[in-house]
């Protein structure tokens, strides 16, 4: 019987009169890494942060250790071995990463230089801890976080969507650290949107659901079905990829040797109504290709045409006022304006539309439009973006993007961090959108995704475009072409 | 050159000022002399004391512009207490806690009750000047005992009582910053969420540095009282601001987290040397605020240009090292 490293149980939570968890059991044991699996807003991270001491819970019990956490602080829970590693890594940007992995211990961060570089060097990673924070890229950041963790000697360690930012080959090595931290006794949990990759290290699963377990199990013993099921009855698994559908022959848009920041000599052609895949890894210049495109980004030579004309975006209005428009990778810090109201967001990218006196009732009617097609869960028009799900949040910025009467829609990442209910839903819209004659550029990570989506498939690795693919390609076709290139541009 | 310039604002700003001297030195002859600097020095302590107090308060990401409401209301009370009889110790030690009590309310209701500071702030700015004016029926505190005034009296090496204390407090800041403890006020400011991600004590950090620039204002305000030798009902009116503005130019950013105690020191010297060489160039004093504002509007924005520079040079740096690799496995393509 292994040891319990800490334990929840019959906690309950809820804000005014909104319950979000409901009596919920669950235990972390050594040498074990547990998955958590839930849609957006099923309480996964409600859960957590109680743990963590973060959110005090309204009933039920918390122990780590075997101790009950008391008081109920991060502080405390750090002290008693556990550590949250969140979503997005806090990080301090003006310190040095030394400095932000031993901030809040008791010596001085020089203390632990030699513990920290010999945890670099056991976990394998590239990381200088004098560098400054603010040049450090996503994954590196979240290595700080489970450093963080490391030294705090923390025996239970809390990922949370540790994967969303991270490319495939990085979710690999995630992986092995996390064996290498079960065997060495430690206990994890891992959160994910992502069965696969919950399998791929889970050795126990808890599903939650309306703030109640409802599958707690050995993965081994939990079939895909089952745990779809308990997470979010009646969608089942992903819709299948639809039918090849014939190319329309009219080009909507066409690149030819596009150069820019981070990319050189890039041409492709864009089709009436087709969805084109643009994947590889994080840094291969995709998101800064599409961002050029609409003007974000200063063009270094080559040309582009729209249904034949030229087209020079040098601000993103110049784009939209052309239909030429895009879904920004980061909703946070670039899509949302989540403070405003969800009809707000909607009109956003079409404010130059608006009448000079605005008419909110007009606004508030584009959005009833969007929320019934979308399927928006959302309580009123009025309500501010940020006190939605992330799936839903994702669903109001395709509306903003919608809103714009699209030509070519640019979806840089358009399901990240979204649940597979949402999910879906998105898929589906895509769908319907390339149908009815929209270019759609797909630029994504998620291989599994690409390949679902894409009519075809464009491989960008190091700037360049390095691969042209059909659809319906493996995924180990793509990821032969975004790896090797790489290493080859490495060599 | 330039990275030198933008990295280092403190270097910088010091060289300026030194130019700055140097040509109004060459103007007016005879400015250049030990005497002007003490003076540059007396000049600016109270506007140093200020700095000094708001300083950990904007390293937290919050801002106290009621410094200078406080600084009136520490003198007053030291006024009042020793003009009433009191000996003078217990004077100091009344309007320390005058200042003191202020920023625990201060503190309060920003870090207890989560009151904005700007907000917080501005209402006890109103406040405080209210409570001093109340306490003096609006009248001017007038004949303030000779121990008072002995207070800015040059004494040790030139330099006054109260010089010594800002001395000392200037190597208290710097001290304070350099330990462990120092830096969470740092953190606290770079990054609030991930302080308490983190388990440091967030609240607490930022009432402290509410309190401190209460105590600041207060010494502040005994340095005033010393220097005139009177309590106007003005007095620390509108200083908030100026001590502000000389953060901003020792490179502090308001946006919390980036900040040294020489940058504090070198952009109150800045500040007080532009108004003592108005006097020595004869130019009327009603100049003054012009003229510090354009310096001001000048070194911030030419700062801001060198920054903008730079990172489109570390941009295009970053780029052309990406896009120096693919190239490389162009040439295996085309040897192939």
């Amino acid at each position: 019987m292994t040891s319990v490293l800490a334990e929840l149980g019959r906690v309950s939570k809820s804000y005014g009169n909104v319950p979000v968890l409901k009596g919920v059991d669950f235990e972390v044991r050594a040498g074990e890494v547990h998955a958590l699996l839930g849609g957006n807003g099923a309480g996964k991270s409600t859960l957590m942060k109680i743990l963590a001491g973060l959110i005090a819970p309204s009933a039920g019990r918390v122990s780590i250790g075997g101790a009950p956490l008391s008081p109920a602080t991060p502080a405390q829970a750090q002290a008693m071995g556990l550590y949250l590693v969140p979503q997005e890594a806090h990080i301090f940007p003006n310190q040095s990463v030394l400095e932000n992995i031993c901030i809040g211990l008791p010596r001085r961060a020089e203390a632990y230089r030699t513990r920290i570089r010999d945890l670099i060097a056991e976990l394998g990673v590239a990381l200088s801890p004098d560098a400054k924070a603010s040049t450090l890229e996503i994954a590196d950041r979240q290595v700080v976080e489970i450093l963080r963790g490391l030294v705090r000697e923390a025996k239970v360690l809390i990922l949370d969507e540790p994967t969303s930012a991270l490319t495939p080959h990085e979710v690999e090595t995630l992986f092995e650290r996390m064996r290498a931290l079960r065997e060495t006794g430690h206990g994890l949990v891992f959160i994910s949107h992502k069965l696969h990759e919950l399998r791929a290290v889970s050795d126990r699963i808890t599903v939650l659901r309306d703030g109640y377990v409802m599958h707690s199990a050995k993965m081994s013993e939990s079939g895909d079905a089952e745990i779809l099921a308990a997470m979010s009855p009646g969608v089942g698994a992903l819709r299948e990829r639809r039918a090849d559908r014939a190319r329309a022959e009219r080009k909507t848009l066409e690149v030819t040797g596009l150069c820019g920041e981070g990319f050189v000599d890039i041409s492709f052609d864009l089709h009436h109504g087709e969805v084109l895949g643009l994947t590889g890894v994080v840094g291969a210049g995709r998101t800064e290709l599409a961002e050029t495109l609409v003007g974000l980004r200063p063009r270094a030579g080559g040309k582009i045409a729209l249904e034949g004309r030229p087209f020079l975006a040098r601000t993103p209005r110049e784009a939209v006022r052309q239909n030429v428009v895009i879904l920004s990778e980061d909703r946070q810090q670039y899509g949302l304006f989540l403070d405003a109201p969800l009809f707000w967001n909607t009109s956003s990218l079409v404010h130059y539309l608006l009448p000079f006196v605005l008419r909110p009732s007009a606004e508030r009617a584009r959005f009833e439009g969007y929320r019934k097609t979308l399927g928006i869960k959302c309580e009123t028009a009025d309500q501010p973006v940020r006190s939605l799900s992330g799936g839903n949040q994702q669903k109001v910025l395709l509306s903003k993007c919608l809103a714009a009467k699209p030509r070519v829609l640019i979806l840089d990442e358009p399901t990240r961090g979204v649940d597979v209910g949402a999910r879906n839903d998105i898929y589906e819209l895509i769908e319907q959108l390339a149908d009815a004659g929209t270019a759609v550029l797909l630029i994504s990570s998620d291989f599994d995704e690409v390949v679902r989506l894409s009519d075809r498939i464009a491989v960008m690795a190091g700037g360049h475009l390095v691969g042209a693919l059909a659809g319906g390609s493996s995924t180990d076709e793509i990821a032969q072409l975004a790896f090797e290139s790489k290493e080859a541009a490495h060599a | 050159m330039l990275e030198r310039i933008a990295r280092e604002r403190v270097a910088t700003l010091f060289l300026v000022t030194v130019i700055v001297l140097l040509l109004v030195g060459m103007a007016a002859p005879g400015f250049l002399s030990a005497r002007t600097a003490s003076i540059i020095w007396s000049n600016g302590l109270v506007l140093m004391l200020v700095a000094l107090g708001i300083f950990p308060v904007i390293l937290t990401r919050n801002i106290d512009v009621s410094g200078g409401s406080v600084l009136g209301l520490s003198a007053v009370t030291l006024g009042l207490t020793v003009n009433a009889g009191a000996p003078l110790p217990v004077g100091i030690a009344a309007a320390l806690g005058a200042g003191a009590a202020a920023g625990a309310l201060n503190g309060g209701l920003v870090a207890l009750l989560g009151v904005p500071s700007i907000v917080a702030t501005l209402g006890t700015l109103g406040l405080f000047r209210g409570v001093m004016l109340i306490a003096t029926g609006g009248e001017w505190i007038e004949e303030l005992p000779q121990g008072v005034k002995d207070l800015a009296d040059k004494g040790f090496f030139g330099l006054s009582a109260i010089g010594i204390v800002a001395l000392a407090v200037i190597v208290v800041v710097w001290l304070v910053l350099r330990t462990r403890r120092g830096r969470w006020i740092f953190a606290v400011g770079d990054n609030r969420e991930a302080a308490r991600h983190l388990g440091l004590p967030v609240r607490r950090i930022e009432f402290f540095a509410f309190v401190w620039a209460g105590l600041m204002y207060a010494i502040a305000g005994i340095a005033f009282a010393a220097q005139i030798g009177f309590v106007p009902n003005q007095a620390g009116s509108g200083l908030e601001l100026r001590a502000i503005a000389a953060l901003v130019l020792g490179g502090i950013s308001l946006l919390g987290g980036v900040g040294s105690v020489a940058g504090v020191v070198i952009g109150v010297i800045f500040f007080t040397s532009i108004d003592t060489a108005l006097v020595f160039l004869k130019i009327p004093a009603y100049w003054n605020d012009l003229i510090g504002g354009a310096m001001l509007l000048a070194v911030l924005l030419i700062d801001g240009r060198l920054r903008i520079a730079l990172e489109a040079r570390d941009r295009a740096a970053r780029y052309r090292r990406g896009g120096t690799q693919p190239s490389k496995s162009r040439d295996l393509e085309e040897a192939a």
